[in-house]
């Protein structure tokens, strides 16, 4: 008999107790761990709460919004820090195609509020639901935009972006120049910023963190300068004018005005030709102010003195013409008098004797054969002669056959009479380091130069006595060009001219006065030279800018018998 | 020994955890008053630039010119310079002139 063997699992009784309290522990660990993780969805509940409780920051967006981009820009001010341009934040209008619920009503309403709408283009974008924007207006005024915004039309919102302003109107426009609608630059200094690389794209209406742009403009000068040539324009009923002050030593342009002027708050007026630049965009046969060059050309190649005689009574030949001086002298004529009666013969005599090759030469280092680049863009280039040969050699000795630009022509003048240094024109001020230039004619032939000017004058001769400002010492050269018609020269359409400088014993400041087809006026008769236009205008803008540059008259009441060299040339007379 | 040292550093890293918590928000929140303050001075400066430009406004000289010279105001002239050594009895009437 076999014994049933029973086997059981005999466990001790440590050993249960041991895995109960083992059991336990690990209840205990979830538990614990359960509340650890419970604890941190609450904190967490806790916080969206919070967070949904507290007013978040005034951030709103709609996917309906742009990615607009706009140009933040730098502010333009003149020499002395007077503002010229800056840029403000106004509101600009868009809509939401798809949130426009009447279409009709929308664009009737917006046409009655906001002028010169394109009512059939917007009609056309609104009606396009696959897009979901659409720029309506841009730069609107706060008004315009609060009178959009009672209109309660649906769909529509504003956002802000900078635009330029310009706060001085029109003055200094043609420098200035223009920016687009997104604040990009199209012309003058404005253009220039961008391709220098001082604007930014911006969203928003950041400004600029760059410093201003300083211009060697001075407003009150470009201020006086503009009212003066706008009275010349009217009294003398021309077509147009023209005005340039210019550093004579740090070829700074202090005022530069050209009427009809240009609005840098209207592009579209840079596509009026009517309204160019005509100091730097337009080239012109200038005239008798030319002469001015050919003298100092005779007087620095040694071809000729001041009191050398030439005679000028018989015509000189230029291929198929003759050329005589409207005012002959019937007598032969030293240089100093060729410059005071602006003998066209003379000058003529005098580019032949220096010959095609030195003229050609001589005008190529004052640097009018080249094209001119100035901060506010490129200067039209001057037209040459096709061919230079003795016939061209005499009219560009009296200014016909080469057509410059007047600014570039005003520089090449300004060497002759700072005492011989050939400078650079800038519209910025003060960042040009000064360094020694080029030489184009000795300090001898500049001070004979001056002294002819200034007696041009001072004497009763001269065509240029309507010029003179008591104390101020302006010398000058004036120029009646006759303008290039349909069956050659129009005697009667002309520019007048007047190139002065003041104070002429030692000139800081060039002037150029350019008047377009100026008829008769007061004081002027039938004529329609410089003398009786350019020349007294020239005067009414020294006589305002000169203490506004700092330039102190000399007191010639208390100075007899002690005055300099050009005033005592006018007691001697 | 070992899981007493396991019991502290879990709870230092839930603390670290809450703490790291709240400086994010603190940070946000921060974050979000920098901006606010940003967009103010944003504002401000573009109010500032609008009163500069209407400044320059008012100050053109095409405005100023008129109201000055009807105050008998104008550009000075060289009557009205005068030497320092000069007789000054006539000036105010030669100034005048």
């Amino acid at each position: 008999m076999s014994a049933a063997v029973v086997i059981r699992s005999v466990e001790p009784e440590g050993s249960r107790q041991a895995s109960r309290m083992s059991a336990e522990r690990i209840r205990l660990r979830t538990l614990l761990t359960l509340g650890c993780v419970m604890a941190c969805f609450v904190a967490i509940g806790g916080q969206l709460v919070r967070l949904a409780m507290r007013a978040g920051p005034d951030i709103k967006a709609s996917l309906a919004e742009p990615l607009g981009r706009s140009w933040s820009r730098p502010d333009i001010v003149d020499r002395n820090g007077r503002l010229l341009a800056t840029d403000i934040a106004v509101p600009s209008l868009y809509a939401d195609p798809l949130l426009v619920l009447d279409l009709d009503e929308a664009v009737e309403k917006l046409a009655s509020v906001l002028t010169g709408l394109d009512t059939a283009e917007l009609r056309r974008s609104l009606a396009d639901k696959s897009k979901r924007f659409v720029w309506i207006a841009r730069g609107l005024s706060p008004r315009q935009a609060q009178r959009v915004h009672e209109l309660g039309i649906p769909g529509l919102a504003f956002r802000s972006e900078l635009k330029r302003a310009y706060p001085q109107g029109s003055l200094a426009g043609h420098l200035i120049g223009a920016v687009n609608v997104d604040n990009k630059g199209l012309a003058g200094i404005e253009r220039t910023l961008d391709e220098t690389g001082k604007v930014e794209p911006v969203q928003g209406t950041m400004r600029s963190p760059k410093p201003p742009l300083r211009l060697s403009l001075d407003i009150g000068v470009q201020h006086a300068l503009a009212e003066e040539l706008k009275r010349a324009v009217s009294h003398y009923a021309a077509t147009a004018a023209a005005g340039l002050v210019l550093d004579a030593r740090s070829g700074e342009i202090v005022g530069a005005v050209s009427l009809p002027e240009s609005d840098p708050a209207r592009p579209a007026d840079w596509l009026d030709t009517t309204r160019r630049d005509r100091l730097s965009n337009g080239v012109y046969e200038l005239g008798s102010i030319f002469k001015t060059i050919t003298v100092a050309m005779a007087l620095e190649t040694g071809a000729a003195t001041l009191d050398r005689l030439y005679d000028v009574r018989q015509g000189i030949a230029a291929g198929p013409y003759t050329i005589k001086d409207p005012y002959p002298q019937g007598r032969p004529l030293s240089v100093r008098e060729i410059f005071l009666h602006s003998s066209n013969v003379g000058a003529g005599m005098l580019a032949l004797e220096a010959g095609a090759e030195r003229q050609r030469a001589f005008l190529g280092r004052l640097g009018l054969l080249e094209p001119m680049h100035t901060e506010a863009g490129p200067v039209a280039p001057p037209l040459l002669p096709k061919t230079w040969g003795k016939a061209e050699t005499v009219t560009i000795g009296y200014g016909h056959g080469l057509s410059v630009a007047p600014l570039q022509f005003a520089v090449a003048t300004a060497a002759l009479l700072n005492g011989g240094e050939k400078i650079t024109a800038t519209v910025l001020a003060g960042e040009r380091e000064r360094v020694p230039q080029q030489r184009v004619v000795s300090s001898a032939t500049s001070a004979k130069l001056r002294e002819i000017m200034r007696l041009n004058v001072t004497h009763a001769a001269g065509t240029g006595r309507r010029a003179e400002v008591d104390g101020y010492r302006i010398g000058g050269k004036t120029g009646t060009a006759e303008m290039p018609g349909r069956g050659g020269y129009q005697e009667k359409a002309v520019i007048s001219s007047f190139l002065g400088a003041f104070p002429m014993d030692a000139p800081r400041y060039v002037t150029l006065v350019l008047l377009f087809e100026p008829h008769s006026g007061e004081g002027a008769g039938d004529r329609i030279t410089a003398g009786v236009n350019a020349a007294p205008t020239t005067a009414r803008i020294v006589e305002r800018i000169a203490p506004v540059l700092g330039v102190l008259p000399r007191l010639v009441e208390t100075h007899l018998g002690d005055g300099g060299t050009f005033d005592a040339l006018r007691q001697a007379q | 020994m070992h899981r007493t040292v396991n019991w502290i550093l879990m709870l230092l890293t839930l603390a670290s955890a809450v703490a790291l918590y709240v400086i994010k928000y603190d940070t946000r929140r921060l974050e979000a008053r920098v901006l606010a303050q940003e967009r103010t001075l944003e504002k401000l400066e573009i109010d500032v630039a609008v009163f500069e430009a209407e400044r320059a406004y008012l100050a053109r000289p095409e405005r100023l010119e008129p109201l000055a010279r009807e105050r008998g105001l104008g550009p000075i002239t060289t009557r009205q310079y005068l030497r320092v050594d000069a007789d000054v009895q006539g000036a105010p009437a030669r100034a005048a002139r």
